[in-house]
């Protein structure tokens, strides 16, 4: 069931479970809830963005960015 | 355009209208010299950035194209872990470090970000929960304190609606969520928040795929229970379809 809301199911499985879908109304049922139910935590979990103290430590990792900024600030 | 004569500088206009010899006394604001013609566009011998290798150069480039744009991502799934930011900053951060260190190791082609979150959670189990107390006992309050203090600006654009699926707010679901035992917890993070598949999920938990699977059924089965609670304890009528 969880595969099938993630589309993770075989080609053979889909066909198997799709047959199965057509005359069972409570698989059916079951298969709409997983799927709403995944729906609500994409929706609802918020992401937060990461603080700009650790997107700077972490540019400076690779300082690269560091110098070519700078290059294009000469540059213009 | 380039002055000639011995002297060697280049004299650069700053706008383009045409250029004529009265225009030096005249509006000097329109150009400036420079007396070493392009030194500042090239390397300088010496200077920081010719120490770095040509290698060294490509591989920061490369990652800062493949790992650093996931920062986000991996940010919000140490929280989810550590339920701590300054934690989840230092988990971040040392996940970054090694992950740089061994970039050479990371298989081209293959998913960077699964990559970055299998290390990152390696590195939570190694630091962090040697010392927790008791592992997998949920605090309530912590979540709700936790989500409190770092809740953004973001407007809740959760109306009155009728589906009392759009009523539930970020915090509810987010408290299900974490009411789960963290196998269920994780599994469900990895695919329905981060977009992994079920191989890549099965590799970062050390599981074989099957389990993944199932972990997802029962723990998508365990959310919605969860979630018709709230629903119910708002009056909402879940019996009614959707």
């Amino acid at each position: 069931m969880s595969a099938a809301v993630d589309c993770e199911l075989s080609l053979r499985e889909e066909q198997v479970f799709l047959l199965h879908l057509s005359e069972c109304q409570e698989c059916k049922d079951e298969l709409e809830e997983a799927k709403n139910t995944k729906m609500i935590i994409k929706e609802k979990i918020v992401q937060f963005k990461a603080p700009q103290t650790l997107i700077n430590s972490i540019m400076e990792l690779t300082s690269v960015t560091r110098l070519e900024q700078e290059d294009s600030v000469l540059f213009e | 355009m380039t002055a000639h004569g011995d002297a060697c500088f280049k004299l650069i206009i700053l706008d383009s209208k045409p250029f004529t010899w009265e225009t030096m006394i005249f509006e000097p604001g329109r150009f400036q010299f420079m007396d070493k013609p392009d030194q500042t566009r090239h390397v300088k011998p010496g200077t920081k950035k010719e120490t770095l290798t040509r290698e060294e150069r490509q591989k920061q480039l490369e990652f800062q194209k493949e790992a650093v744009v996931h920062l986000n991502s991996l940010y919000n799934y140490a929280l989810h872990l550590t339920m701590n930011p300054d934690d989840a900053e230092d988990l971040v951060q040392e996940t970054y470090l090694k992950a740089y260190r061994f970039f050479n190791s990371f298989e081209r082609g293959t998913n960077c970000k699964a990559w970055l979150f299998k290390i990152l959670k390696n590195n939570y189990i190694n630091r962090f929960r040697k010392n927790s107390k008791e592992p997998g006992k949920v605090d309530y309050d912590l979540i709700k304190d936790f989500y409190h203090s770092i809740k953004d600006v973001q407007n809740d654009t959760s109306e009155a609606d009728s589906d009392y699926f759009h009523s539930l707010l970020h915090e509810e679901v987010y408290q299900a969520l974490h009411s789960l035992p963290e196998e269920f917890r994780e599994v469900i993070q990895l695919c329905d928040i981060e977009g992994f598949t079920y191989e890549e999920i099965a590799n970062m938990v050390e599981s074989p795929i099957g389990t993944v699977r199932s972990r997802l059924y029962r723990g998508r089965k365990l959310l919605r229970e969860q979630l018709e609670g709230y629903a119910k304890k708002y009056g909402f009528n879940t019996d009614t379809d959707q």
